[in-house]
């Protein structure tokens, strides 16, 4: 069989792969604190298929090997952590991160995992958690009777009580940021854990150098922006068929090939 | 009583020769099909199939050079996503020796490496500011990585390493090793620090202009239809020969 048929077969196969991650993007368009991610293909490996050949004439020196490729494979898809955009809700509880970092969690088996969600809620027990239940790491307990939450862009948490004048400090949120965000692995939920690629978290205090600050009454909207990915849509999509056109080729030269038996 | 007509064979008459072409355009076929699978694989350099002269029987041999453009670079803002802006290569260290790439989604290892996409150590070059001919390594706690236009290495402030960036004369054939790789020639050398443009956060597109591909895909079908007409008109020939001369009278 034609080795070509082979070879435009990965291309599609790569092409479809790469429609399936833009599918996902486009499918969350509108998470909170959701980060796109793109395929990179690598091409396969190369076939000599005529070795080194001396020319009939004596002047010229041998022609080179003649390489044949063999095609693309899938080498990895990457997220992409440019910031998105900030959108304001008003909500108190609402943060977002303007520059670098992420929230830590406390997942349920003790580990700590890393978001841009800053859609807060208050436990029963009191502790501030996001949307998933997850207590953010450092706790930060707001008492019952607190009438206003205001989180600084610094980070620093206070609270005011019915009947008290001045609002109390009740802690201080940290961010934690990666010498290669994405290396992180994706758990779903907005959830991301550190893995050795990502590197180990730098923690630090919103605002400090490198890191980004808090906004309150905001929240990170999804970093997809559907024209990109239209376009990449398209792109993929005339990759496939123009893939696709290969094969079809190849099908009528086969044709061509075997009306020499007559 | 001598004859004086030659025996009649088939290679006299251009089988051999039609034969060749078909053979020749297959694989021409088979060099485009790659070239259009790869149309979005980062950093991938077409190749560019041509007609050698002539082998020792006559026939015609098919050749291909690698296509050596720039391809599109497109911004990622991706820390480790690296470019080069111009030619030349960067460096790494595969089980098969060193290799080339023009770049891609780069990464930290588990050992804290600057590896590329497959793992690969990405290799530095002797630097005073701070660099050994070797793997980068980035340390453990950096917050902020920066790659510099002339390949430097800088995590927190402090440079770590530069980039091996290497110039292959435009006369030495690339030899593709898969991977997005290209096998390390030895006549390879260092490209001069001012001419490098490390681009941190783009990655480069396929060179491949498919349409271009598409038209020489039509070329070739066209071709490989007018190498079998041939070939079945000398075939038609010779039983014209075998058939009807040869018919006892």
């Amino acid at each position: 069989m034609n080795p070509a048929l082979r070879t435009a077969a990965t291309g599609m196969l790569a092409q479809q792969t790469r429609t399936e991650v833009i599918a996902n993007n486009l499918a969350n368009v509108n998470t909170t604190g959701f980060k796109r991610s793109r395929a990179h293909f690598v091409d396969l490996l190369y076939q000599t298929v005529q070795g080194v050949a001396n020319v009939a004439n004596a002047d010229a020196d041998s022609t080179p090997a003649v390489q044949i490729g063999r095609g693309t494979r899938l080498a990895a898809v990457t997220r992409l952590h440019a910031n998105g955009p900030l959108e304001a809700t008003n909500r108190p509880l609402d943060l977002a991160i303007e520059g670098e970092g992420f929230i830590q969690v406390q997942l349920e088996n003790g580990n700590t995992a890393y978001t841009r969600d800053g859609s807060l809620q208050i436990s029963d027990q009191g502790v501030l958690v996001t949307s998933g239940g997850l207590t953010v790491v450092p706790g930060v307990r707001i008492p019952d009777d607190a009438t206003t939450v205001t989180i600084s862009r610094a980070g620093i948490v206070t609270a005011a009580r019915t009947g008290e004048s001045v609002a109390m400090e009740v802690g201080r949120l940290e961010v934690a940021r990666f010498a290669n965000p994405s290396g992180l692995e994706s758990l779903g939920e907005n959830l991301y854990i550190a893995t050795p690629a990502s590197g180990e978290p730098a923690v630090g205090f919103p605002g400090e150098e490198g890191f980004g600050r808090l906004l309150q009454g905001h929240l990170e909207s999804s970093n997809v922006e559907i024209v990109q990915e239209m376009v990449d849509m398209i792109a993929a999509m005339r990759a496939y068929e123009i893939n696709s056109k290969t094969i079809q080729n190849v099908e009528q030269m086969s044709d061509v090939a075997s009306s020499l038996l007559r | 009583m001598g004859s004086s007509i030659p025996p009649l064979r088939a290679s006299a008459v251009g089988i051999p020769q039609a034969a060749a072409a078909l053979r020749n355009l297959e694989r021409r076929q088979e060099i485009m099909a790659n070239n259009l699978a790869n149309v979005s694989t980062t950093g991938f350099k077409g190749e560019m199939p041509f007609a050698r002269l002539l082998d020792a029987q006559g026939l015609a041999v098919v050749d291909a050079q690698t296509d050596r453009r720039q391809g599109a670079l497109q911004r990622t803002e991706n820390t480790l996503d690296v470019a080069l802006g111009t030619d030349g290569f960067f460096v790494v260290d595969t089980p098969a020796g060193e290799q080339l790439t023009r770049g891609g989604a780069w990464r930290r290892s588990q050992e804290g490496l600057l590896v590329d996409s497959l793992g690969a150590p990405v290799l530095g070059e002797d630097d005073t500011r701070g660099g050994t001919r070797g793997p980068i390594t980035i340390p453990q706690n950096t917050s902020v990585l920066r790659i510099e236009q002339d390949g430097a290495v800088v995590a927190d402030g402090k440079q770590v390493g530069r980039l091996r960036v290497e110039d292959v004369p435009a006369n030495i054939r690339l030899v593709h090793a898969g991977d997005g790789r290209f096998v390390a020639p030895a006549e390879r050398q260092a490209r001069m620090v001012a001419s490098r443009a490390v681009q941190q956060g783009a990655l480069e597109d396929s060179n491949v202009t498919p349409v271009t591909s598409l038209v020489s895909m039509i070329e070739i079908q066209r071709a490989y239809s007018s190498a079998q007409k041939a070939l079945t008109t000398i075939d038609g020939a010779l039983g014209i020969v075998t058939g009807d001369l040869a018919r006892p009278v």
